[in-house]
């Protein structure tokens, strides 16, 4: 085991192998409280890359319903239940996890702690949709808010991790991270089935093919990201939740980095599970609604500030000009900028890719039509 | 006061047990003696192997790397072989209780391999893989390409009989004009067959030709050449394996061959197996 830095733990920890980042890191940021589950992403990457024989119950991205909700099934309990963590020391400036990643709490044997799901917990990939975590009362619903129950919808792709478990798992190395953008890849030719990648990916997004008799992964769409065009659950998205690019190390943070000021510079976005220890490169922006008792747990320490930084984006022209960014270009916006109400994504090469409004103009049709002396109706 | 009924009862009981395990003990040899046969087969029942003598291997853990094995499962594999003109046939027989033949999710499958090296020389290469320099040439059987040889279909009802499948885009009749369009597209969906990845079904053959050179390095070997054939017995399996006699192997020039077991049950895959160390083969 290697000493490596993991900055979402604010400390080091032990890895299978040496700290070597790529030359930059693909990573996205999802915004829950935008997410309706539709599963219009599930089916975009369903359609283009999981139809195969042996592909039949897999979902490279699935969206579920929070706390009931799981694909595989109680893929995050299970591995809670194993797992001696949850104590963050958040005494300094930093919050510093001290509880035991799941490579530090690898038993004799195993290069990480891991369990193996199988076939029946990736057969209802939609238990819990819409189930609420408590019981409303007669009316309530009717009445106004009812804060005593709640849900969210979470949705998920591969995390293309800084340290995946997958790859620290392969005792044949057939799982690789590529140096020029951070995407974590199965070599079909080289994966024999072992399946210790299923078991080690504490996120359960590598997938056993039977037909095949290799494990499988969203690959990022990484012939799309290649051309500067997002993923298909991305470009996809009807809610405009996502938004792909890639990601600096904190101390390399860039403003004009749509993604860095995201998660380094507003902290409004979080890694799922970071007590995992894998560093995983997607960012969930809390919802606002659930309590933080449960979503500290799923998305660490930082709920609050970052639900509260979330929520003065009503008054942050730069923050929620940002946040009218996401799905408004295909293209991968690595740049943006505001200019007085105008919210510009820009490539690498500083092309102008797409400019944004800060706030929509509003038009007002009068219900009279007076061009055709005609009351104008909302249906056809 | 032992009765003469007492006294009966123990001297059969004792005769019994002494019968039992002489038959073991009487025909298991130290090593493996290869013996020339009339003729090669991949019939584990076949009576040519009733003239070769049996080797019983003491199976152990695979110790080396992580992932492994931390608690034993098969105990031992009891090896028989036979030469006729440039080949050698392995017939290995173990004990495993279930037939482990479909995979799947946390579904392993139940699998044997004869290893050798790939050069006779004074100095072998390491028994767990071999090493840099020194590789060594496996031949691995598996239940689930027997069961696909044997004529189990290549579809995902043949593995979970309940599934449902609606469509495959691939079985939509192409745009194009092209004979080879439906089985193109069907590779779209399956890079490891499009790779040309040996583990990829559908197959012909249930053996698969290997070399290593050290933990963590196997891949294809240069020659397809290994053959074989897995049948159940009342209790396990029992193999065969053939493939070309290892180069200059004789009868003043033995070899080394090592067996390694892995039970579907137990989780067992890659790494994670019973092994022995070099056994000592002769040609007799």
């Amino acid at each position: 085991m290697a000493r490596v830095n993991n900055w979402q733990l604010g400390r080091e920890m032990s890895y299978w192998y040496p700290e070597s980042r790529p030359q930059k890191q693909f990573a996205a940021v999802f915004d829950t409280n935008k997410c309706i589950a539709c599963q219009t992403c599930t089916l975009a990457c369903k359609t283009t890359w999981t139809s195969g024989k042996g592909q039949e119950y897999m979902l490279w991205n699935n969206v579920e319903t929070k706390p009931y909700g799981f694909y595989p099934l109680a893929w995050d309990l299970n591995l809670l239940d194993m797992l001696d963590g949850g104590k963050w020391n958040e005494s300094g400036e930093r919050p510093v996890y001290e509880g035991s990643t799941i490579f530090e709490s690898a038993p004799a044997g195993e290069r990480v702690l891991g369990w193996r799901p199988e076939d029946q917990d990736y057969s209802y990939p939609n238990v819990g949709e819409d189930d609420c975590a408590g019981q409303i009362d007669g009316g309530a619903s009717i009445a106004g808010s009812h804060d005593m129950a709640w849900f969210y919808y979470l949705a998920r792709i591969c995390n293309h991790c800084t340290y995946p478990a997958c790859l620290a798992s392969c005792p044949r190395g057939s799982i690789y991270k590529r140096p020029e953008d951070g995407i974590v890849l199965v070599d079909q030719g080289r994966c024999r089935g072992y399946q210790e990648c299923v078991k080690g990916c504490p996120y359960k997004k590598v997938f056993y093919n039977a037909m095949t008799g290799t494990s499988e992964k969203c690959i990022a769409c990484f012939p799309k990201m290649e051309s500067g065009i997002q993923p298909q659950c991305f470009v996809n998205c009807i809610g405009k939740i996502r938004m792909a690019g890639y990601l600096n190390t904190p101390e390399n943070a860039r403003a004009d980095n749509p993604l860095d000021y995201l998660v380094h510079i507003k902290k409004i976005a979080l890694p799922l599970f970071p007590q995992f220890g894998l560093e995983p490169n997607v960012y969930y922006i809390p919802p606002v609604h659930v309590p933080t008792s449960f979503t500290r747990q799923m998305f660490g320490p930082g709920v609050e500030k970052a639900i509260e930084t979330y929520r003065s984006a009503a008054t942050d022209m730069d923050l929620a000009g940002l946040l009218g960014l996401f799905g408004s270009s295909e293209r991968v916006m690595t740049k943006w900028r505001r200019i007085g109400e105008t919210i510009t994504g820009l490539d690498d090469d500083g092309n102008i890719l797409v400019n944004v409004p800060l706030k929509e103009p509003v038009h007002i049709r009068p219900a009279f039509d007076t061009l055709h002396q005609i009351t104008r109706v909302n249906c056809p | 006061m032992f009765t003469k009924k007492t006294i009966l009862i123990t001297l059969v009981a004792l005769f019994l047990q002494g019968a039992i395990s002489c038959s073991r003990a009487v025909v298991t040899t130290p090593d493996v003696q290869a013996v020339s046969a009339e003729r090669i087969t991949l019939d584990p029942n076949d009576k040519v192997w009733d003239a070769a003598p049996l080797h019983s291997s003491k199976l152990i853990l695979q110790d080396l790397v992580d992932p492994r094995l931390m608690e034993a499962s098969t105990q031992e594999v009891f090896v028989k072989a036979i030469t006729h003109g440039g080949e050698i046939a392995f017939r290995l027989e173990w004990a495993d209780a279930s037939q482990n033949d479909l995979p799947g999710p946390r579904e392993f499958v139940d699998a044997a391999a004869v290893q050798l090296p790939t050069k006779i020389e004074a100095s072998v290469p390491a028994p767990q893989m071999g090493e840099a320099g020194k590789n060594v040439e496996i031949s691995y059987w598996r239940a689930d390409w027997q069961a696909i040889v044997d004529g189990r279909a290549d579809e995902i009802a043949a593995l979970h009989p309940n599934a449902t499948v609606d469509h495959y885009p691939f079985q939509a009749k192409p745009l194009e004009n092209d004979p080879n369009a439906k089985a193109s597209a069907e590779m779209r969906y399956a890079p490891a067959r499009k790779l040309g990845n040996n583990r990829s079904g559908p197959r012909e053959n249930p053996v698969e030709d290997l070399i290593a050179a050290g933990p963590g390095t196997l891949s294809p070997g240069p020659n397809a050449w290994s053959k074989g054939k897995g049948v159940r017995t009342g209790n396990g399996w029992a193999i065969v394996l053939t493939r070309p006699i290892p180069e200059g192997f004789s009868q003043a020039s033995p070899t080394q061959v090592a067996f390694a077991v892995w039970e579907g049950t137990h989780q067992e895959a890659g790494a994670r197996k019973m092994r022995t160390g070099w056994v000592q083969m002769l040609q007799k």
